[in-house]
């Protein structure tokens, strides 16, 4: 049973979704209420896998804590937050209706989590410079070539070139619009092309990922 | 030191460098004029003059997060102004968790204009919405099933200026900004779908992508990053937070490109001295 | 009246030719043999592990924060991840190496585990996979965050960064350079694309993550697939040759016969 619920089950739920939708799209100008209606679950399922994983979260990290493993000491943090958080907002929303309207919760989030997560952000900028210091080394002819792309492009992108030399301008608006522009392009459509291949054969049950390993 | 070494330096050095050489221009701004791209152009067309009617009711969604509002809130400010100076009523929706805040701060940003608009019947946050793209399909044909209330619990069919608006046709264009894809699930359920008028503000990382929809007629104008929000207070004749920010990428980019010089002349070095 | 919305009629007969192309080299033409150039990037991923047997430490896996699985564009990607996560698991179980997977997908979650506990079993060795060789971490910040943290600890020795990225695949390809591991990436994100060639020693681009499946099991009616995409893509480069032409000589028939 477990073998055909992995395979037969999902094969007919895919197939049979995937033609209504494409039914939907090319022969119905309106949205359809059927339509909706699965769209509505996908939406549900997705919000439910958000729960699964809360749920993996807690158990992973109870049991860090149960056992005492290294650095255990930031999974009871993380507990925690999560257990005042998940509280705190609940309780705002059995209360008021609005899951926000909660001092802490909005306290937590505002003055720990935001903060915390804009500081990763900027971090990019730094990487990019030692990775563009690494990687833009003139080699061979190809790997000059896109230094001197890439540095035409910066000049452009940046108000001093412009301040410099009015061509960088014009050579980095030629290098973006006439070659990368086009590049990108190319390299969207193979992509889609290869992306549309991929859902046909996952249809088809070809696609082992799509069936977590079950597939033909 | 040998030449060859300035190939391998170590990329603490730079970091320094860089975070030191960055404040330099919010201490002394320099000012460097810029010029304005096609899209950007595009975009503000797009949002001004004939283009937008008196009454159109315009979606903006807040795909990006506080870490993005040094690229896209400038953008998203001087669209939210262009838009309110026009006369058209706005929709704000969001897909980051952290929504709220930008959503104050845009209303910090933007606050003279807010200033003689009615929450309900000029504008309206909606609120999160999560789902992926299939909630931005679902906003497309039933909006109301996607919010049943606005942000603060507001039912539906009680606000004034989303009477009469169900889906996409009683929208007359969204703009997405984002960091992410939610720009590409608007132009593909949105504006592939229906036809409607989808512009993209975006951070410059995404830049590759959303040109080449815009060159394709799928963005009706694109603002790519910090360098596309200073292009559009340019254009709208309001310095602000973009075009502090310029000066600080004029040092970034030209550092970068003095990191590479030096890269290359230690790489360059090396092969000499292996020939040798 | 029309059957097929207007506006729409091109793409559902291009839909239609794909479709039948892909299948008719897929099921209905057994005569063939395909072949498929190779993809360094899946070549590399056995030396890859060995690399980390070698030096006794881990391989790292990860699909990047893409979205979600019902996501058009991200989804597909993700599920091409898992297909090579399989692989990828199978040799480390095979060469006795220790992986880990990062996974931010909360809908992915259950596909990953599973494909990863169905190598383990298909090995022969059940009782050495744990559900603690992946981490489930969800904003992208934390995810970031723990991936970085991650690297600092145990520093991986190879690193499989495929699937849909964001702005963290530059983060995360320094960071794995900066602990001196082998890196084979790829995704069909164009915004990312650039970033990863420059941080990963191999790369997959576009299509290729979609192939890899094919390109590690040389399975037939996979193979069979990638020919009818070819041959599709033939038929749209002499499509936009002719259109091109045409167009330079203001015929725009092809331009209009697209828009139907």
């Amino acid at each position: 049973m477990s073998d055909i619920l992995k395979r037969e089950v999902v094969y007919a739920i895919t197939g049979i979704i995937t033609v209504l939708m494409l039914l939907e799209y090319f022969f119905f100008d309106t949205s359809q209420a059927w339509a909706e209606a699965l769209r509505t679950w996908a939406v549900i399922i997705y919000n439910i896998s958000l729960f699964l994983g809360a749920i993996r979260l807690s158990i992973a990290h109870s049991v860090r804590i149960q056992e005492k493993r290294r650095d255990w000491q930031y999974s009871g943090i993380l507990m925690a937050i999560f257990v005042i958080q998940l509280l705190t907002g609940l309780a705002a929303y059995i209360t008021t209706g609005v899951a926000t309207n909660n001092g802490i919760y909005n306290w937590l989030f505002n003055y720990v989590y935001t903060p915390l997560g804009a500081t990763l952000y900027p971090i990019t900028g730094f990487y990019i410079f030692s990775a563009a210091y690494r990687a833009f080394r003139a080699r061979n002819i190809d790997a000059a070539l896109m230094l001197i792309a890439g540095c035409l492009v910066m000049l452009k992108n940046a108000p001093v070139g412009e301040a410099i030399w009015i061509g960088f301008a014009t050579l980095g608006n030629w290098v973006q619009f006439t070659a990368q522009v086009p590049g990108m392009r190319t390299l969207a459509i193979v992509g889609a092309l290869g992306l549309i291949a991929f859902g046909f054969r996952a249809l088809l049950g070809k696609e082992r990922g799509f069936y977590a390993g079950g597939g033909e | 030191m040998s030449l060859g070494k300035l190939a391998d330096i170590d990329r603490r050095v730079f970091y320094w460098i860089l975070f030191v050489a960055l404040m330099v221009p919010f201490l002394s701004p320099i000012g460097f004029p810029i010029t304005i791209a096609p899209n950007t152009q595009d975009l503000y067309d797009g949002i001004t003059g004939d283009e937008v009617n008196e009454g159109d009711v315009w979606i903006v969604n807040f795909g990006y997060g506080v870490s993005a509002w040094s690229e896209c809130h400038p953008a998203v400010t001087v669209c939210t102004k262009a838009l309110f100076r026009e006369g058209a009523k706005i929709i704000f929706t969001g897909i980051h968790v952290d929504l709220e805040l930008t959503y104050n701060k845009l209303r910090d940003t933007c606050s003279e204009d807010f200033a003689d608009k009615v929450y309900g019947e000029d504008y309206v946050f909606l609120g999160y919405m999560t789902g992926g793209e299939s909630v931005v399909a679902q906003l497309a044909s039933n909006i109301k099933s996607v919010y049943p209330a606005d942000h603060f619990g507001t039912p539906y069919d009680d606000i004034p200026m989303l009477e009469g608006v169900v889906d996409h046709s009683d929208i007359a264009g969204v703009l997405s900004s984002d960091t992410g894809d939610y720009g590409g699930h608007f132009m593909t359920q949105w504006q592939g779908a229906y036809g409607s008028k989808v512009a993209e503000i975006g951070i410059a990382m995404n830049g590759s992508t959303d040109l080449p929809r815009w060159q394709a007629g799928n963005f009706f104008g694109v603002s790519v990053g910090s360098r596309g929000g200073a292009e559009l207070e340019l254009l709208i004749g309001e310095l602000g937070e973009a075009t502090t920010a310029m000066d600080s990428i004029s040092v970034s980019h030209l550092l970068l490109i003095l990191a590479i010089i030096i890269g290359n002349i230690g790489v360059l070095t090396e092969k000499l001295g292996g020939k040798k | 009246m029309a059957i097929i919305v207007a506006g729409r009629l091109m793409t559902f007969i291009y839909m239609i030719v794909f479709f039948v192309l892909m299948y008719y080299y897929m099921s209905i033409n057994k005569e063939e043999q395909y072949t498929i150039r190779s993809m360094p990037a899946m070549q590399a991923i056995p030396e890859a592990v060995g690399r980390a047997a070698e030096m006794g430490r881990p391989v790292f896996w990860t699909p990047g924060i893409s979205g979600s699985l019902d996501n058009s564009s991200q989804g597909p990607q993700v599920l091409a991840a898992i297909s090579i996560l399989e692989f990828v698991t199978e040799e480390c179980v095979k060469a006795g190496v220790h992986i880990h997977a990062i996974c931010p997908l909360p809908d992915a979650l259950p596909l990953v585990e599973e494909t990863m506990r169905t190598a383990y079993l298909r090995e022969g060795k059940p009782e050495e996979f744990s559900p603690e060789q992946i981490t489930f971490i969800s904003q992208q910040s934390a995810y970031l965050s723990g991936t970085l943290g991650y690297f600092q600890r145990e520093r991986p020795a190879s690193n499989i960064l495929v699937g849909g990225f964001y702005y963290e695949s530059v983060v995360i390809g320094e960071a794995g350079n900066h602990i001196g591991a082998m890196q084979i990436g790829g995704t069909n994100n164009t915004h990312q694309m650039p970033f990863m060639v420059a941080t990963c020693d191999y790369m997959m681009l576009a299509e290729e993550l979609f192939a890899a499946g094919a390109a590690i099991t040389m399975n037939r009616d996979m193979l069979g697939s990638i020919k009818g995409e070819d041959i599709m893509k033939l038929l749209l480069v002499a499509l936009t040759a002719v259109g091109f032409i045409l167009g330079a000589i203001n015929v725009t028939i092809i331009a209009d016969l697209l828009g139907m």
